[in-house]
Parts: structure tokens; C-alpha cells; sequence
């Protein structure tokens, strides 16, 4: 078993309380932190911890906190991004589940960071379990007067609410998370002006990732007390697909795909052999069986063209049609369009169409360069939904365009009997 | 400045420019849909990709998006961004109807256009068309949701720059669909300019649709007259009929926008009654011999009763030429001096808010836009210039702070302070706000360095100072609370300025505002003075009339007396526009002659004992000046003559061939009037429409006005014209001057305050007031006007206080009797924001207003049992 950072409290069926969140240091770090250092103390830690923000992009979170210019405008806001809709993604749930003190620490500690006054937790709407758990929990921390005005006797106040999203993937991009957030349409927003000078009513505005956020407690704690344990080198990993034990695992950043698909899900079911692997959710490439022990880390995958993404990885076996795959992600992106910009709002339907020209055996072979020239134009969009979404879409013709060409040549699809 | 190269040729653009727009100074046109100069970039049709070959970021890029720098090399026909416009253009194409033949827009679809240019021409698709369910969107716009491109554009102005709440985008991806929450008219009076920002046929225009494509009407600059602003209009007409008015881009006026009461207001000039033959009593004559005979009646009234008996009242919806035509030819035959205003106070205020603007102090509508604080004084901008509320919007947009004193239940589509005050009470909050605005010592300064402050009229400066110094002290405390909050953002402006209604006011306001804004503009970087006056042309009506006060009821009263004998009537509707009509009427039976000129339909025009018809300014163009002094000639559109959809019943062109207009018989009042004159027949002066010989000589700051502009012998004047275009309503001077050289604080000369109403008092004052749609004399002609406000009736707005003392709720319906025996039924609308001991009545069309007396008036209220 790797060390447990994040996941080090799960009791199993239920959440970890208040109570055996501290027994474990929790709150510790806080304590410290807000009587015994300042702000950019604590954000200096962050940065040094080298902690990359798990959303997708990996920007460093503290670098990114750091963009608040000094002097800036109050009140201040801290969003927590839990709109967890990029398919194959659960490890936000998990941790909300599993330890919702840590992500309430780690909140408070980034709004001290940054000076913020109120912080929210966006949530998926589906997620309503986890917006009860913390619901519960934050009255909890209120308290325990860990929120609330004066916490724990010092000059810093602040206080949490969790705001349930109308739903939507794109509410999941932060721009358009600060729209919705705001009661507007979640249309992204192209910078300048950054949300750390413009966010949320034109104030300043730090938006992070669940996992982001629970990482900061454990790197603050760490930092003060000279401790070990550095979450900024685990990962949760989301394993589905053709594996033997689907599931979330914390494992050190950067282990070999292999290591996490053989090891920790348990390898392919007997008779499965892999096909390819989607390392980060659907917004990403598609990995081939050449590249198995490639470090699974934002730097190595982006080495040789690949995202880490949110560490999704879902398993093919030679029974998939990639086909049929692709055209499944590329129906979730055209309907999850915000319908803002062209290329993604018209071109994902005419994308989706061809393929399912394709996928049904009516595909011609003039297809294919159309589908790779679209794939192209579909980059010059206005936010980063589309390029993912294509993704999948360029890999597929990039690995398996004998597989696309077998359908158009045998006017069906060859998985189908 | 940065310096930059597109398609190898090198611009200097001032910082922030866009790429899009520094390629446009070279004259290269990079399509577009999204963006669009008022609304900015949006980044979302993606149509304007260029290559950026020297720059921060290389590669395909919107050029809308980019900021030009230094040093950028830019192509916009490299073969890859060519490829990708082309590629976003069939994207648009997907989905959009290819049935142009048969759309309104087509021939004037920037979609059809890029489509054509682009060289997308072949379907590569089999995939089924979107479809969805269109909206009624109320009387003037028509909606076809398939032919959206999803560019946003009206969604961007609709919510963003008209503040719009009703109208946007809904759903998402590409089932993204515009329209309302529900079908229903659109609330905005701003909606029209979607039919223009659209660039497809979306949202067209739906009194015009399937009548004219643009290339085949007659097309030509022209000019709004339904309020003071003058914004600029582009008039279509076709086979004799006005069809459409669009907005014309006018850089210091409207910008490229203009309001509904505007755009859809103009069907008087074909309205199906419109008289187009001259009557001598009771049967039709040609315009001559009508003439004649009316110059004959004058004349023998003139020589039994002396040349005083004769009166004129002309209005401020006459052009330039007109007024001068009339005040030359009372000069010529000895007649009375004419009139322009409906009362003397009216005409005072008038005449005082053009006496206090000059170059230091006037604001065009544009630089409203520019101000960071604007303090509305007895002004409702929505109700009385729609487009000033607009341009207030921008303001705020920009965070300038916004504030109202008002009696009335002003609505902006702004977040601005109220100071909901009777009309007694206004000076006394603007006095309030400048004692805490300004310091005393500056104060003192300021009121030295203006004209009057330091010498003979000392006096009058030292009423102004204690004014200012005592103010407030009847005021309710929360009214002073706000007042302070309001000086406070006063105080941290650089750029004020204060709007000033005239109509629903004191007298002394309009010249208090001017002392205000003067004050301010010693202290700060700009201030300025906007008044909102009575009618298009009211600048110009007020340097015509005379110094003495008088107003069409001054002659009313004159008639009653039997001093005066005949009236000359042009280009007015005493008895429709005026109020105290039962007066009126009696007063016009009175008469011996009643002369009356227009091209309305109106009651008086069918009073008249002898009538002759008038152009349009659509038909013969004329000069108007705007409420800041902008003296602005619009050209003839068409010829005129009656539409030949009402000769012919809407068969399509007729194949008879004469020598003639159908219907066109009327000529410019200014044409007419002079043969009424006294001059003895064949010496009449000969007017030739020139601006400069007909108003030679009748005031100084005529001499600053250009010639208008005729069309040289030969050439069609539409085509003319139609080279003034893209200058919008050409522009012939400033008739505002360098130094007014008005003495200040001439404010407590004027004539007497409105009487101070009691809390207690069961009697409440009557303001009488417009309304954005139906008040407005020419628009309230419009069947589309009337159909917009057919859902609403009119109503009378009473603050809750009186209404509950009164035991009147919303809805009631309640006879208001005034002391004097006059008085009407109206549903009364209860309003919190709002001053008490009043009642607002709109001069609506549908309400009988004119039973009234002239104001101010006070009234009972009583409840009509049901």
C-alpha cells in the first residue's frame, strides 16, 4: 500500500468525522497557520510545495493565488470548482466523502492565503449527497468556530456556502463557473481581466479544484511541523473500463499507467487485451499499448503530446469499437456545448453526424480527411471545451484510421455481428 | 501609437485599437458577425480569423479579439485562415434556411453576403436542419429563430446596452435558442435596433416585411422629428409609399441606434386620411386658388379690423424654413408675431434654456456617454427622448453615477438614486447637493467668475449663494439622506453633467440648472448642460418667438376678447395638443377665418374654414436644430403623393402613364406662405428653399448656418442625397455660441413658482406628461405605436400615501375634476416612487387630457363606483 494522504481517513461506508479528522492532525495546520503566520506565509508554503492544480490544466496553485494584485479590491472570494462532470471523474466525490474536514480546511487556509472574506463550493447537482455531507460538516466547523467571524480567535473571518450548480459540463470551465455563479449564463470568458483581478462580481476571485484544495491542509500542516506525507506528490487516480477493480486509488504522482492499471485496478479481465487508454477523462487522447509505462504526471504525458487531464483513465479492450467510443464522447460534447462560438456549437453536431455515418456502414472515405481538417479548425474556439473535445476525435484517426477505414470499407461496423 | 502591417501595408492605430478595425482604416473589410462597432468584440462567430505573422501570439487568430501592437504582421489572405472563415461560414450554413429568395432580408444580409464573398456554395452534408418554433415578439418585430446564426448580437445589445430584461439567449449548445421566457411584446422601446444589428433575417422588421428590397425603393438620409434629440434616420420609400426607417449611424448624435417611437412613428406621412387637397370651406380646391382666396379673407379682416386681428401659431415640428416663412410673413403684412409654444411658460423656459447654452457648456447626446455623473433634473428621459436614456445607460455602464429628481415614477434601464420630490421641491435638492458638493470658498469663487456674479447684479448673485446656503430645510429627512449620498458622488466627479427637462418644471429650473452646471464647469475638468425641449425643432422655435411672452393661449384669450379675427394655423393641433380644448373650441368658432396648413389628419385641420396641405419634411427635407443647438438639414426621401397601395388598392405598379403625382399636390408650408401675405399679388418674396435667404436677418446665431444643400438642376435629388448618407442628417452648423453671454442667476426673475401643495390637502396638482409611446403628437399617427401601447391602457400615476389617504387603490378607475370645471376619468396606477400631492397624467392619445385647463391644475379625486 502507497502512503495515504488525501484518502488516509476513509472509514469505509461513511464520512470520517470532525473528531477522527483531527485525531490525524487534522486542523492543526490551520490552528498554526492563522496564529502563527501570515498569508503570504502560508501561500509561499503552497508554492513551494509545488502543488499543480488538479482540474485538468495543472497550473500551480500557488503561483496561481499570487495573481491577486497586491492591494486589490475586498471582498475577496475563494470558489471551490466541485462540478465534477468529465466522464470516467470521481475522485472530488471520493474525498468529499471520505474526508469533508479536509476539503473545509483546505478552503479556509486558501481564503486566508488570499484574504477572501466568503467562499464557495460549487457543486454538481448530482452530486446532492456530497452537498448534504458538507453541509453537515460545515455547520459542524461553525461550530467548532472554525467559520464564522473571528475564527479561532484571530483577526481572520470567512464563511462557506455551498451552491448547488443548475447542472451543466461547462459549468465545470472556471470563467463560465463564475458566470452560472453569478446567475448568469455559463458561457466562458476569455482573460483579460483575469478572475484573480476580475472574478465574481468584478472582485477578486481564486477558483481551485476539490482535489486542489484538500491538498492544501496536508502542505501546510507539513510545511509548519516539519512532517512527512506530501500530498503534492499523490494523485487520485480514477481507474473504469476494462478492468478487474474499477475504483479511485491515491498513488504517488507520476506512477507508470501500467503499474496503476495491473497493480492497483487489478489488470484487464481474463480474455481482454488493451486497446487503448484514455489517461485523464474524455477531453484528452487516446493512449496505445506502446506507450503502458509512461509516468503518469503532467510533465511526462505532455512530453509526448498527451494531457494528464483529471487523472481519469478509462481501459479499452480489443473488443471496443473506437469508433462507436469516439462517437459516443463526441454526442456528450455536442450536447454539452455552451453555444457560444461556432466551430464548437455547430461543428461537434456535424462532427457527431459523420460519425454516426460512419458507425452505421454509410461512411465514405472522403470522410476522413474532412473529420481530420475539422478536427483541426476545431481548436480556434473560443475556451479550451472544444479542443478537448476533439481530442479523442484526432487520436482516433492518428491510431485507429484502419479501424474507421475497415467500417467505411465494409459498409458496417466490424465489432458488430 | 502602434504600427502595424496588414496585407503588407503599414497603419499607425491609436492604442486599443482592434485588428479588425485597423484593417478597416485601410478599407479592408474582414467579415464579421459577432462584432459590431457599439457592442465590441465577442469572440463567438469566429468568422474574422486572420494570421498573425509577427505578433504575442502567431498563428490563426479572431482579429476582433487582438488588440493591434507594435510591430504586428498581419494577413488576412493567407490560404489558412481563408480555409477556416470558409470553414466557419458552412458551418453557419448547416442549419440556415437557403431560401433567401424568399426572406426579407435577403439582399441586405450580411450572411448572404459573406456566404457569396466566402465562395461557400456547396452542401457537403446530408444532415437534417435545425428547426425550432418562432415567437410573437409584439408589433414591430418578426421573429424567425431558423435563420439565426447564434451570433449573439441581440442578445449583446438587447441586455448589455439597452438593459433590456425580457429578451436573450436560452437552452445551450446548438439548441441555443433567442427569444423571450414567453411569447409577448418586446418591453424595450430600444427593440427596433435588433432589426438592425441582426445579420440575418432573424429579426426583421414586421410592418415592412415583403414590401420593398432595399435596392428598389428610393433610400435617403433623414431626420427623427419626434423629439428634441434629432437623431439620425435612414427613410426607404417605394412606389410613393414611406415603408421602412432604419437608424443612421450619426458620430455626435445617436450613434447607430435610435428609439421605437423613431423607427415605427412615421406612418403619419402615409396615413390613409392625410389630407392631400386644398378645401375653401366646404369643398375641395387647388392649392392656388385656395391660397388666393385665403390671402383675400386675411387681407379684408387685416383692413377692417387692422392688421392685428391677424394671429399665427406654427409649432415646433416645423422646420427652419417653415418658422421663418412664418415670422417673415407676419412681419411683411403687419400681422401679430407668430408663436411656436402652446403657453407663455412654456415658450419662457424654452427661450431661457437656449439663451444659457454655448460652446462651454452643451453636451451632444454622444458625450453623455462620457460623463461620470449625470444628475437628471425634472427630466423622465425614457418618456420624453428615449434615446437620452440610452445614452445614460452607457454612462453608467462605464460606472458614472446617475440621479433623478423627479416628481414623476421615473424608470431608466439603469441603477441610478431617486429623489421622488413634487416640483416645488426640485430646486431646493439640487441647491442641497451642490452646498455639500462643493465647498463654500468654491462656491463663492465660482459664482464671482460667471457673468453677473461680481457686478450690477450682485443682488441676484447673493439670492443664489443664500439659496443654495438655506436649501433643504423643508425637505423630509430621508429626501436630505439621499441628497447627500448624491453630492457625495457630485464631489468625486471630473465630468458632470446635468439633464434638465422644461416641461413638467418650475419655471425658474431650466435657467437654476444652467447656473449649476456653470458653477461646476469652473471647478471641474467638463460640465454641461442637456435640456430635453419640447419638439424637434424647439431650438429654433425658441430663437424665432418673440421676447415677450406669449403662447397660443394668449391668442385664445385675444380671440375672446375679438381683438383678434383670424387665425393662421400651421403645421399644429391646438385642439388635439393643447390642453383646455372646450376654451379652444369655443375660441376657433369665434373666429372669422381660420386659415390652417399641415399634413395631419387632425381636429383643427377639419375645423379650418380654408385648409391647404403640407409636405412632410420626408417629401420637401428642411432644417431642424436639435435641443444642443445642432442645426441639422435632412433631404427629401421621395417625391411624395399618395401611396400606391391606397390608389390602386394594392395592385402592383399600374401601367397608366401620366403627367402627374397621385396625391401630390402638397408643397412645403414655407412655399405656401408667403402668397398669404399682404404684398400685392406677383411681388410675393421669392422663397427658393435656402436656408440663409428665408432667416436672414431674424437672429445672430442664424449667420453660423451653412447653405442647405440643393441638388443641382438634372440631377434626382434621392441620388443626391444619397451621397450624404454615411455622413448621417447632414450637419449645417452649431447654432449654439462660443459665450452665450446670458447673465446668471437670472432664475429669480422668472415668473411665478408653482403653488406649494398641502399633505393634507384633498386637492392634487396635475402634471401633465408623455409617455414613450402615444403622447407624442406625430408617432401617436402610427397604427403600430398604437398597437405596441393597445395592452396597457393608459393610466394616472398617485404615489401609495395619497392613494391610501384617499382610499384609492391600483386599478381604480377615478374622476379627476379640476376648480375650474374640467376634469376626465382615468384607471389610476398607484406607485411608491413617486411625490406625493400629485397626480401624473400622460398626454396619451387615448385620454382625455385636453378637458383639462392649462396647468398648473389642481383636482379632486373621486372614485368612480363601478
Amino acid at each position: 500500500m502507497h502512503p495515504q494522504v488525501l484518502l488516509q481517513n476513509f472509514k469505509g461506508n461513511r464520512s470520517a468525522s470532525i473528531d477522527e479528522y483531527r485525531a490525524n492532525g487534522g486542523y492543526e495546520a490551520l490552528t498554526r497557520a492563522l496564529l502563527e503566520r501570515t498569508p503570504a506565509e502560508v501561500e509561499q508554503m503552497v508554492l513551494a510545495a509545488g502543488l499543480r492544480g488538479r482540474g485538468g490544466a495543472g497550473f500551480p496553485a500557488g503561483k496561481k493565488w499570487s495573481l491577486i494584485p497586491e492591494g486589490a479590491a475586498h471582498p475577496r472570494f475563494v470558489v471551490v470548482n466541485a462540478d465534477e462532470m468529465e466522464p470516467g471523474t470521481y475522485k472530488d466525490r471520493m474525498v468529499i466523502h471520505v474526508d469533508p474536514h479536509l476539503i473545509i480546511e483546505g478552503v479556509i487556509l486558501t481564503s486566508y492565503a488570499v484574504s477572501a472574506e466568503k467562499a464557495y463550493i460549487f457543486i454538481r447537482p448530482s452530486y446532492e449527497s456530497s452537498a448534504l455531507i458538507l453541509e453537515r460538516e460545515l455547520e459542524v466547523a461553525r461550530r467548532e468556530g472554525l467559520l464564522g467571524q473571528n475564527i479561532l480567535g484571530s483577526e481572520f473571518s470567512l464563511d462557506i456556502v455551498v451552491h448547488r450548480s443548475a447542472g451543466r459540463y461547462i459549468c465545470g470551465e472556471a470563467t463560465a463557473l463564475l458566470n452560472a455563479l453569478m446567475g448568469k449564463r455559463p458561457n466562458p470568458k476569455q482573460p483579460p481581466p483575469y478572475a484573480t483581478e476580475k472574478g465574481l462580481w468584478n472582485l477578486p476571485t481564486v477558483v481551485g479544484n476539490v482535489e486542489t484544495t484538500a491538498c492544501v491542509a496536508p502542505i501546510v500542516r507539513n510545511a509548519i511541523t516539519g512532517g512527512s506525507g506530501e500530498p503534492a506528490f499523490t494523485k487520485l487516480y480514477c481507474v473504469s473500463g476494462k478492468v478487474k477493480r474499477p475504483g479511485c486509488y491515491e498513488l504517488p504522482m507520476g506512477t507508470p499507467l501500467r503499474e496503476i492499471i495491473e497493480e492497483a485496478a487489478g489488470g484487464l479481465p481474463e480474455g481482454s487485451e488493451l486497446k487503448a487508454v484514455l489517461p485523464g477523462g474524455v477531453s484528452t487522447r487516446y493512449m496505445t499499448p506502446d506507450l503502458y509505462d509512461t509516468p503518469m504526471d503532467f510533465d511526462s504525458l505532455a512530453k509526448i503530446g498527451h494531457r494528464l487531464g483529471t487523472g481519469a483513465i478509462i481501459v479499452f479492450d480489443q473488443h471496443t469499437c473506437m469508433v462507436a467510443a469516439t462517437l459516443n464522447i463526441i454526442q456528450f460534447f455536442a450536447r454539452e456545448s455552451c453555444g457560444w462560438c461556432t466551430p464548437c456549437r455547430e461543428g461537434l453536431p456535424y462532427i457527431r453526424d459523420i460519425l454516426t455515418q460512419i458507425e452505421s456502414g454509410e461512411g465514405k472515405d472522403e470522410m476522413i480527411p474532412k473529420l481530420r481538417r475539422m478536427s483541426e479548425h476545431l481548436w480556434r474556439t473560443y475556451c479550451a471545451f472544444s479542443p478537448g473535445a476533439v481530442s479523442p476525435l484526432e487520436s482516433l484517426l492518428t491510431y485507429f484510421e484502419d479501424e474507421v477505414r475497415e467500417h467505411i470499407r465494409m459498409k458496417r461496423c466490424p465489432f458488430r455481428k | 501609437m502602434p504600427k502595424l502591417i496588414i496585407d503588407d501595408r503599414e497603419i499607425e492605430v491609436p492604442e486599443g485599437t482592434r485588428v479588425i478595425e485597423a484593417a478597416e482604416h485601410l478599407g479592408i473589410m474582414i467579415p464579421r458577425f459577432c462584432y459590431h462597432p457599439a457592442l465590441g468584440a465577442a469572440g463567438a462567430c469566429r468568422v474574422c480569423a486572420v494570421k498573425v505573422i509577427e505578433g504575442p501570439v502567431k498563428g490563426i487568430q479572431m482579429s476582433c479579439m487582438m488588440e493591434a501592437r507594435d510591430g504586428m504582421v498581419v494577413s488576412t489572405t493567407d490560404e489558412e485562415a481563408m480555409e477556416f472563415r470558409r470553414f466557419v461560414i458552412e458551418l453557419l450554413m448547416l442549419n440556415h434556411p437557403h431560401d433567401c429568395p424568399v426572406c426579407d432580408e435577403g439582399g441586405h444580409c450580411l450572411l448572404q453576403d459573406e456566404t457569396v464573398s466566402g465562395g461557400h456554395a456547396h452542401r457537403r452534408t446530408s444532415m437534417k436542419k435545425r428547426t425550432y418554433r418562432d415567437q410573437d415578439l409584439g408589433p414591430f418585430i418578426r421573429h424567425e429563430m431558423n435563420r439565426c446564426i447564434h451570433c449573439y448580437r441581440c442578445s449583446r445589445f438587447y441586455q448589455d446596452f439597452a438593459g433590456g430584461l425580457d429578451y436573450g439567449p436560452l437552452r445551450l449548445g446548438d439548441r441555443t435558442y433567442f427569444g423571450r421566457f414567453t411569447e409577448g411584446r418586446l418591453e424595450s422601446p430600444f427593440a427596433g435596433n435588433l432589426i438592425d444589428v441582426c445579420p440575418t433575417g432573424t429579426l426583421t422588421d414586421k410592418p415592412s416585411r415583403y414590401s420593398i428590397r432595399r435596392w428598389h425603393g428610393e433610400r435617403g438620409p433623414s431626420l427623427c422629428i419626434s423629439c428634441s434629440l434629432g437623431c439620425s434616420t435612414v427613410a426607404n420609400a417605394y412606389l410613393r409609399d414611406l415603408v421602412r426607417i432604419e437608424a443612421n449611424y450619426n458620430e455626435s448624435v445617436n450613434g447607430f441606434f435610435i428609439c421605437d417611437r423613431g423607427r415605427f412613428g412615421f406612418y403619419y406621412a402615409k396615413h390613409p386620411e392625410r389630407p392631400r387637397r386644398a378645401r375653401v370651406d366646404v369643398s375641395e380646391a387647388p392649392t392656388p386658388e385656395a391660397l388666393r382666396e385665403a390671402a383675400k379673407r386675411l387681407a379684408r379682416i387685416a383692413a377692417t379690423h387692422g392688421p392685428g386681428a391677424v394671429a399665427c401659431i406654427g409649432s415646433t415640428r416645423s422646420s427652419l424654413e417653415t418658422m421663418g416663412a412664418l415670422v417673415r410673413l407676419c412681419e411683411t403684412s403687419g400681422w401679430r408675431k407668430p408663436v411656436f409654444f402652446s403657453d407663455p411658460a412654456m415658450q419662457r423656459k424654452v427661450r431661457t434654456a437656449v439663451s444659457r447654452i454655448d460652446k462651454r457648456l452643451h453636451v451632444s447626446l454622444r458625450e453623455i456617454e462620457k460623463a461620470d455623473f449625470i444628475l437628471a433634473v425634472g427630466a423622465d428621459p425614457l418618456n420624453e427622448a428615449p434615446m437620452l436614456a440610452l445614452a445614460m445607460r452607457q454612462a453608467s455602464r462605464n460606472e458614472a453615477a446617475v440621479a433623478v429628481i423627479d416628481s414623476r415614477p421615473v424608470v431608466l434601464p439603469l441603477d441610478f438614486e431617486r429623489l421622488a420630490v413634487a416640483r416645488h421641491d426640485v430646486e431646493a435638492c439640487l441647491n442641497v447637493i451642490m452646498r455639500e458638493a462643493v465647498s463654500d470658498e468654491d462656491l463663492k469663487i465660482a459664482i464671482e467668475k460667471l457673468p453677473g456674479g461680481a457686478d450690477g447684479a450682485a443682488s441676484r448673485a447673493a439670492d443664489f449663494y443664500t439659496g443654495i446656503r438655506n436649501a433643504g430645510e423643508g425637505l423630509p429627512p430621508e429626501v436630505r439622506v439621499r441628497a447627500l449620498k448624491i453630492a457625495a458622488q457630485l464631489k468625486a466627479a471630473h465630468r458632470p453633467i446635468i439633464v434638465c427637462g422644461v416641461d413638467a418644471v418650475c419655471e425658474t429650473t431650466p435657467a437654476l440648472a444652467a447656473d449649476h452646471a456653470s458653477i461646476l464647469s469652473g471647478l471641474k475638468e467638463r460640465a454641461g448642460i442637456f435640456y430635453i425641449l419640447p419638439g424637434a425643432n424647439a431650438f429654433g422655435a425658441a430663437l424665432l418667438s418673440s421676447p415677450i411672452g406669449e403662447g397660443a393661449s394668449s391668442f385664445f384669450e385675444e380671440i375672446e376678447k375679438g381683438e383678434v379675427k383670424a387665425l393662421v394655423v400651421v403645421e399644429c393641433d391646438p385642439l388635439g395638443q393643447f390642453p383646455d380644448r372646450r376654451r379652444i373650441e369655443k375660441a376657433l368658432g369665434n373666429l372669422e377665418l381660420l386659415v390652417v396648413l399641415d399634413y395631419l389628419p387632425s381636429e383643427t385641420v377639419k375645423q379650418a374654414h380654408i385648409f391647404v396641405p403640407t409636405n412632410t419634411h420626408y417629401e420637401s427635407g428642411g432644417c431642424f436644430v436639435n435641443q444642443e443647438g445642432r442645426a441639422q438639414f435632412t433631404p427629401p426621401v421621395y417625391a411624395g403623393g399618395e401611396p400606391n397601395r391606397q390608389e390602386t388598392g394594392g395592385a402592383h405598379p399600374p401601367r397608366v402613364f401620366r403627367s402627374h403625382i397621385p396625391g401630390g399636390g402638397p408643397e412645403p408650408a414655407w412655399k405656401l406662405l408667403a402668397p398669404l401675405g399682404a404684398a400685392p399679388r406677383g411681388e410675393a418674396p421669392e422663397l427658393r428653399g435656402n436656408l440663409r435667404s428665408i432667416l436672414d436677418g431674424l437672429h445672430p446665431a442664424f449667420e453660423q448656418l451653412a447653405d442647405s444643400p440643393i441638388p443641382p438642376v438634372g440631377e434626382r435629388p434621392s441620388t443626391y442625397y444619397a451621397r450624404f448618407l454615411a455622413e448621417g442628417a447632414l450637419h449645417v452648423g452649431s447654432l449654439a455660441p462660443q459665450d452665450c453671454g446670458a447673465l446668471a442667476f437670472a432664475s429669480s426673475d422668472a415668473g411665478e413658482k408653482a403653488p406649494g401643495v398641502g399633505k393634507d390637502d384633498e386637492r392634487l396638482e396635475i402634471i401633465l406628461t408623455e409617455w414613450t409611446f402615444g403622447s407624442e403628437e406625430l408617432s401617436s399617427y402610427s397604427p403600430y405605436i398604437l398597437q405596441a401601447e393597445a395592452e396597457k391602457e393608459p393610466c394616472a400615476c398617485m404615489q401609495t400615501e395619497d392613494a391610501s389617504r384617499l382610499g384609492i387603490s391600483d386599478g381604480d378607475l377615478v374622476a379627476l375634476r379640476s376648480a375650474g370645471g374640467g376634469g376626465l376619468t382615468v384607471r389610476i396606477r398607484v406607485v411608491e416612487n413617486m411625490a406625493r400631492g400629485c397626480i401624473i397624467l400622460p398626454r396619451h392619445g387615448r385620454l382625455a387630457w385636453q378637458d383639462l385647463e392649462p396647468s398648473p391644475v389642481q383636482a379632486s379625486v373621486e372614485r368612480v363606483k363601478k
